[in-house]
């Protein structure tokens, strides 16, 4: 994490108090920001995989997370400069209810992660589903399901079938991955990328505002199954 | 009874210096007198350079917690390992632990440590079924396994768990989240300011929560500093790692108020601690806040934190904390004092520290008053959850 942190300095120069119109009539400055929290059992690799977006490759050691750590990496989704934050969560169950609540607001996703090799975490999901659905106010918020650990073929317990079946009751999409896996750095990268330029095209700015159409809701992906590209 | 004379070569040959070869010779003074001079082994702790040699650490660390020595339980069988419910969890966390062994050691002498790592915790965790692991637990563990060797280790872990450490072991995390909601109250006194910009901010405390519940042992890399807290913390009320976080972010104000004022860039440049800190000015401005800034003239505050500025909660509250955090008021007794307006609170701490270490050496004293040494430890903490639940049924 410390290493994590001097690589991931990015100047935070975001500017959301400069509203309104530029002189010249520019569009005013800002930057926005999608806050995605990262939840899901204890080592199923949420550390890993926030790393490995944000700091372009596997970290060589992790620690257990303690409380919520925080990254960070700067984006260009369409000509817009875009600051995407990953909130990393502890795993173990007696860190969510008081401590981490605090980091669900005004949370813009979330992503699930489950470790394709331990049955247990995903038989978890339900339980980290309904602790989302309790901190979150609004429904529509964008969530995504990741499968951790497809490089360790001969030890998937978790069939990606099932995992199908899962996301789309869940209306989420399904991603199975590996943040170790050297060849696929680009599909990591794609994860949080499509859940980027989804946020892009239906989020209003992070400041809270009240919703102003009734119609702008995430609708259920038709789901392709995404395939573990390792 | 044994006495021990000091190494011979203490630590560093040629280069261990005059002072510290002093303060080598008055531990083994303190431990070698009869009875042992307790209150003089907590001054040294927390004194420049605090116990400077694990060989020390050894033999002061059990006295400190009132551990005997002679009488250390069995190490476990095996069976530990069975039927355990946070087994698990606890070899997950070790097994990724580490960066918490010497760079240099060798990956068998490192897996063995590991798994005397795991049996400690266990162990621990089997004789008291009221403690519940944590993840961190294992980070404080590991540094007592590395200067003290396992069988001392587990005797110590064990009286730090059900003391010290008592609060983070509850069921749920409730209590730790209380010692939390001291530290903007203890900000507040000293820098108004640095205290309203990182309550904008909204930032929360979440980011010195690895710093409490491991005593900074899963941040810092130099276990020398590691270790060196710890003789401070082990000397000290439960509540001081809360001061020392405090002093930290103090230290760091400029930081802070130069940061963007939201909740991302200030838990971000918080969390990243700086491995270059100033140890022992920090460990004395901590010592110095907690004296003049007891947790008994805080408790209100922190109270508050969490019950949202409730205007009912605050004289019953007031009343409480006065009753049960008697070793803060002794401490007003002997320093003769009053509790003083907020201004002249304000203007001491700006004023040099001539008597530094009178103070630090009463705050060791008043640790150790007595009985109340290690009973201290629940009682500051324990009235605030359950006087919430009466407000909040």
């Amino acid at each position: 994490m410390m290493a994590a942190a001097a690589d991931l300095e990015s100047s935070l120069e975001l500017s959301l108090t400069g509203s309104g119109a530029l002189p010249g009539g520019l569009p005013p400055a800002r930057s926005r920001i999608f806050k995605i929290i990262v939840i899901g059992d204890s080592n199923v690799g949420k550390t890993c995989l926030t790393y490995r977006f944000c700091a372009g490759r596997f970290p060589q050691r992790t620690e257990a997370t303690i409380g919520v750590d925080f990254r960070e990496r700067a984006v260009t989704i369409d000509g817009e400069r875009i600051k995407i934050q990953l909130w990393d969560t502890a795993g173990q169950e007696r860190f969510r209810k008081s401590m981490v609540q605090h980091y669900y607001r005004n949370v813009h996703a979330v992503v699930f992660v489950y470790d394709m090799t331990n049955i247990a975490s995903f038989h978890s999901l339900p339980s980290w589903i309904e602790e989302c659905k309790q901190h979150l106010l609004a429904n529509d918020i964008p969530r995504i399901l990741v499968g951790n650990k497809c490089d360790l073929r001969s030890a998937i317990q978790v069939p990606t079938d099932l995992a199908q079946k899962f996301a789309d009751t869940h209306s989420m999409p399904l991603f199975e991955t590996s943040a170790k896996n050297p060849n696929d750095n680009d599909h990591v990268e794609a994860i949080f990328m499509t859940l980027a330029h989804k946020l892009k095209s239906h989020k209003p700015l992070m400041l809270s505002q009240p919703p102003d159409h009734d119609e702008i809701r995430i609708k259920p992906e038709p789901k392709p199954a995404m395939t573990c590209w390792c | 009874m044994a006495r021990w004379s000091p190494p011979r070569n203490g630590g560093g040959g040629h280069d261990f210096d005059f002072k510290k070869k002093r303060k080598v010779e008055e531990i083994y003074q303190a431990l070698n007198s009869d009875p042992i001079d307790v209150a003089a082994l907590r001054r040294m702790a927390i004194s420049e350079g605090g116990l400077l040699m694990d060989e020390i650490r050894c033999k002061v660390w059990p006295k400190l917690l009132s551990v005997n020595t002679d009488d250390l339980p069995p190490l476990p069988g095996k069976e530990l390992r069975e039927d355990n419910k946070d087994y698990q969890q606890v070899l997950l966390d070790v097994r990724r632990s580490l960066r918490r062994f010497p760079p240099g050691m060798p990956d068998d002498q490192r897996e063995g440590l590991q798994e005397e790592l795991i049996d400690i915790i266990l162990h621990v965790l089997k004789r008291n079924p009221q403690l519940h692991y944590y993840q961190g637990y294992h980070d404080i563990v590991v540094t007592f396994l590395l200067v003290v060797g396992d069988r001392l280790a587990t005797a110590l872990v064990e009286k730090l768990s059900t003391h010290h450490l008592r609060d983070f072991m509850d069921p749920t995390m409730d209590n730790t989240k209380h010692i939390l909601n001291y530290l903007m109250p203890i900000i507040d006194q000293v820098n108004p300011e640095v205290h309203d910009f990182m309550q904008s901010a909204e930032v929360g405390t979440i980011f010195a929560l690895s710093w409490l519940i491991t005593w900074f042992g899963h941040v810092l890399s130099d276990f020398r500093h590691v270790v060196r807290l710890y003789d401070f913390f082990l000397a000290c009320h439960p509540l001081m790692p809360i001061y020392f976080a405090a002093v930290i972010v103090l230290h760091r104000q400029q930081e802070v108020l130069d940061c963007e004022c939201d909740m991302a860039s200030v838990h971000h440049l918080l969390s990243q601690i700086p491995q270059d800190l100033p140890y022992e000015s920090l460990i004395s401005k901590a010592g110095d806040l907690f004296v003049q800034f007891p947790p008994s003239k805080l408790a209100r505050e922190a109270a508050q934190q969490q019950a949202e500025r409730t205007a009912a909660s605050t004289f019953k509250d007031f009343e409480l904390a006065s009753v049960q955090q008697r070793p803060d008021t002794v401490l007003r007794q002997r320093f003769g004092e009053q509790p003083r307006g907020e201004e002249r609170t304000k203007s001491i701490l700006t004023k040099p520290r001539t008597n530094r270490f009178v103070k630090l050496a009463v705050m060791g004293l008043t640790v150790a008053l007595g009985a109340a040494a290690l009973a201290v430890v629940k009682s500051a903490l324990e009235w605030a959850p359950k006087f919430e639940l009466q407000i909040f049924p």
